[in-house]
């Protein structure tokens, strides 16, 4: 038995799995990482509402201990302020973020495990070299997250037009019958 | 001086309280079939404002008893001249008051009565039981929303500057408040919502004043001669469809430090004012208190008034606990001052006291809670947090949002 497995640590990994891993740990990195107070200030947001949405895990540190911040993220939590700005009551945004968060966790895990059985576990029985197979997954994940992004705004957008389409028929049915 | 001309008469029990209720002008204080409704208006007694409010009710309402002439053979709590009404959360406010109704129909423990008042000296009309009324059917419309008087963010962050004082010692708990202003295209039947509520939530006190309708489970005071009981009700929990979960919660609740500091803390500022009135007081509690929506811990405060104490009426009791840590907070002034600052909110009667008392002092008085305030097309809904130094500004946002989610669906469907 490996030493790491021995003491409870995950094996280190290995040829294109370690590729892929690094190509996702790059994914997550940025070159400024901003304090809370720091990406409050550079997004002008307020420090309790960054709070709450880190202890919701709606805002995630991209490094931990002490907790550091992409600039980006601030942008994101702007994003839904837009919301909040035309309307929606802050309370309310954040129970659609609770429900999304839980909804989408459930859909990420499965697409990953669609990666993982129908494209690396091709790929690394396909290609006996190493470095070619790494080469392949990273290019295969690079092609599919952002596509999968795309695949998934368009539907939800989707989804959301017809949801909204038919409740306004509702209402406006309601409004004649009444 | 106005007198007032009383008379009680027995009625066969069993009435549906909740079909004697007016859609307009009436008042009403109900819990599990039981309870008063009252009709017109014989006397009002404005309390005016200013810390005094309750006192000067109490001085009007003990003149007009003492002057009253009473016919009430029935001679049980709620009998004879009553008054009902409702008073607001802060001192300096308008809208305190109480009302003496021309007609009162009441019910308790399998005894029912009606009592005819008036007050231009004539003898009031022989007591019967008015005809019930038809419920008025459920809302047409839906209650829409129109805003709140403090945006979410900024509530948000007022409980958050609120959590830093209490983390510094600043006082140990507050109550901040937020509302919903909605909106219909038809008007909201008083009546009609009374009588869901009651029928939701059969344990509470349903109560109607002044547009002001709602179902609180906290009984601020009730005193039957000389014995004296309140309910304490603070920390709160969501309830679960699934009944394994619904137990975690409730079990959950019990076991939360922060749910049962807040709850002490208001179970300890009634025992402070019952205390002394009643050395015998007892303190039961907190157990669980488990309502249509949500869990509530619960203390039950009960004991013997003592000496000059069994002179003070229910409306006494209630202006000296009001406000208990419950609605206010802990210091009281403190914590008053927090909510004057940081809430942006006007309370109006919302969290104050409402309920009844009759000619020797007997009454109830609950706090304004899960409440609504009626006019015509338009209402305003609040719902209140307990905010103590563990809280997090985003749960006590969600506590909130779920509780005026319930009261606007009593109000229609949502």
């Amino acid at each position: 038995m490996p030493d790491s497995a021995q003491h409870g640590q995950p094996p280190a990994l290995r040829g294109p799995d370690a590729a892929l891993a690094a190509a996702l740990t790059d994914r997550g990195g940025v070159s400024v990482l901003l304090t809370l107070d720091e990406l409050a200030d550079s997004a002008q947001l307020s420090v309790p509402l960054l709070e709450a949405l880190v202890r919701e895990g709606l805002l995630v540190p991209r490094v931990d201990d002490p907790p550091r911040f992409a600039a980006s993220d601030g942008a994101v939590v702007t994003e839904g302020l837009r919301l909040v700005e035309a309307g929606v009551p802050l309370a309310e945004l954040l129970d659609l973020a609770r429900r999304t968060d839980a909804g989408l966790r459930a859909v990420a895990e499965h697409a990953v495990d669609v990666f993982m059985r129908f494209v690396r576990d091709r790929v690394i029985g396909e290609e006996a070299d190493g470095d070619v197979a790494a080469a392949r997954l990273v290019a295969a994940f690079d092609t599919m997250l952002p596509a999968t992004g795309r695949l998934l705004s368009s539907h939800f957008e989707r989804l959301v037009v017809e949801a909204a389409r038919a409740r306004i028929a509702a209402e406006s049915d309601q409004g004649r019958t009444a | 001086m106005t007198r007032l001309r009383v008379m009680t008469r027995e009625v066969a029990a069993g009435i549906d309280l909740t079909r004697q209720v007016p859609d307009r002008d009436g008042v009403a204080w109900l819990q599990a079939g039981d309870g008063l409704v009252g009709l017109g208006s014989a006397v009002r007694i404005d309390a005016g404002q200013g810390p005094q409010r309750f006192a000067v009710a109490s001085d009007r309402w003990a003149a007009l008893v003492d002057a009253a002439d009473v016919d009430d053979p029935v001679g049980v709590a709620g009998t004879g001249p009553v008054a009902l009404g409702s008073f607001t959360f802060t001192d300096d406010a308008a809208g305190s008051s109480m009302v003496v109704p021309t007609t009162i129909i009441g019910q308790r423990h399998g005894r029912a009565w009606v009592t005819t008042v008036t007050s231009d000296g004539s003898a009031p009309p022989t007591p019967r039981l008015p005809t019930a009324r038809d419920l008025p059917p459920p809302q047409a419309d839906r209650p829409r929303y129109a805003g709140a008087s403090v945006p979410d963010l900024l509530w948000l962050e007022a409980v958050a500057e609120a959590v830093k004082r209490l983390t510094r010692g600043d006082l140990d708990k507050v109550v901040l408040a937020r509302d919903h202003a909605l909106w219909a295209k038809a008007p909201f039947a008083v009546a009609g919502v009374a009588a869901r509520l009651a029928a939701r939530f059969p344990d509470c006190f349903t109560f109607i004043d002044r547009g002001l309708v709602g179902a609180t489970p906290e009984l601020l005071v009730r005193r039957l001669a000389t014995d004296v009981t309140s309910i304490v009700l603070a920390g709160s929990t969501a309830r679960s469809a699934d009944p394994a979960r619904d137990a975690e919660l409730a079990q959950a609740l019990l076991a939360s430090a922060k749910d049962v500091f807040e709850h002490r803390l208001a179970a300890d500022s009634v025992e402070a004012v019952l205390g002394p009135l009643a050395p015998d007081l007892t303190r039961t509690g907190p157990t669980l208190l488990q309502l249509d929506n949500v869990t509530h811990l619960q203390t039950r405060l009960h004991g013997r008034l003592f000496g000059g104490s069994r002179r003070l009426t229910a409306l006494d009791l209630a202006g000296g606990l009001h406000p208990t840590a419950a609605v206010g907070g802990t210091p009281t002034a403190a914590a008053l001052g927090v909510i004057r600052e940081l809430e942006g909110l006007d309370r109006g009667r919302y969290a104050a006291p409402i309920g009844w008392v009759d000619g020797r002092g007997d009454g109830e008085f609950g706090i304004a809670l899960r409440c609504a305030e009626l006019s015509g097309a338009r209402a305003r809904l609040f719902a209140g947090a307990g905010i103590v130094a563990a809280s997090l500004p985003e749960a006590e946002l969600e506590e909130t949002r779920v509780k005026l989610l319930a009261m606007q669906s009593v109000l229609g469907d949502v």
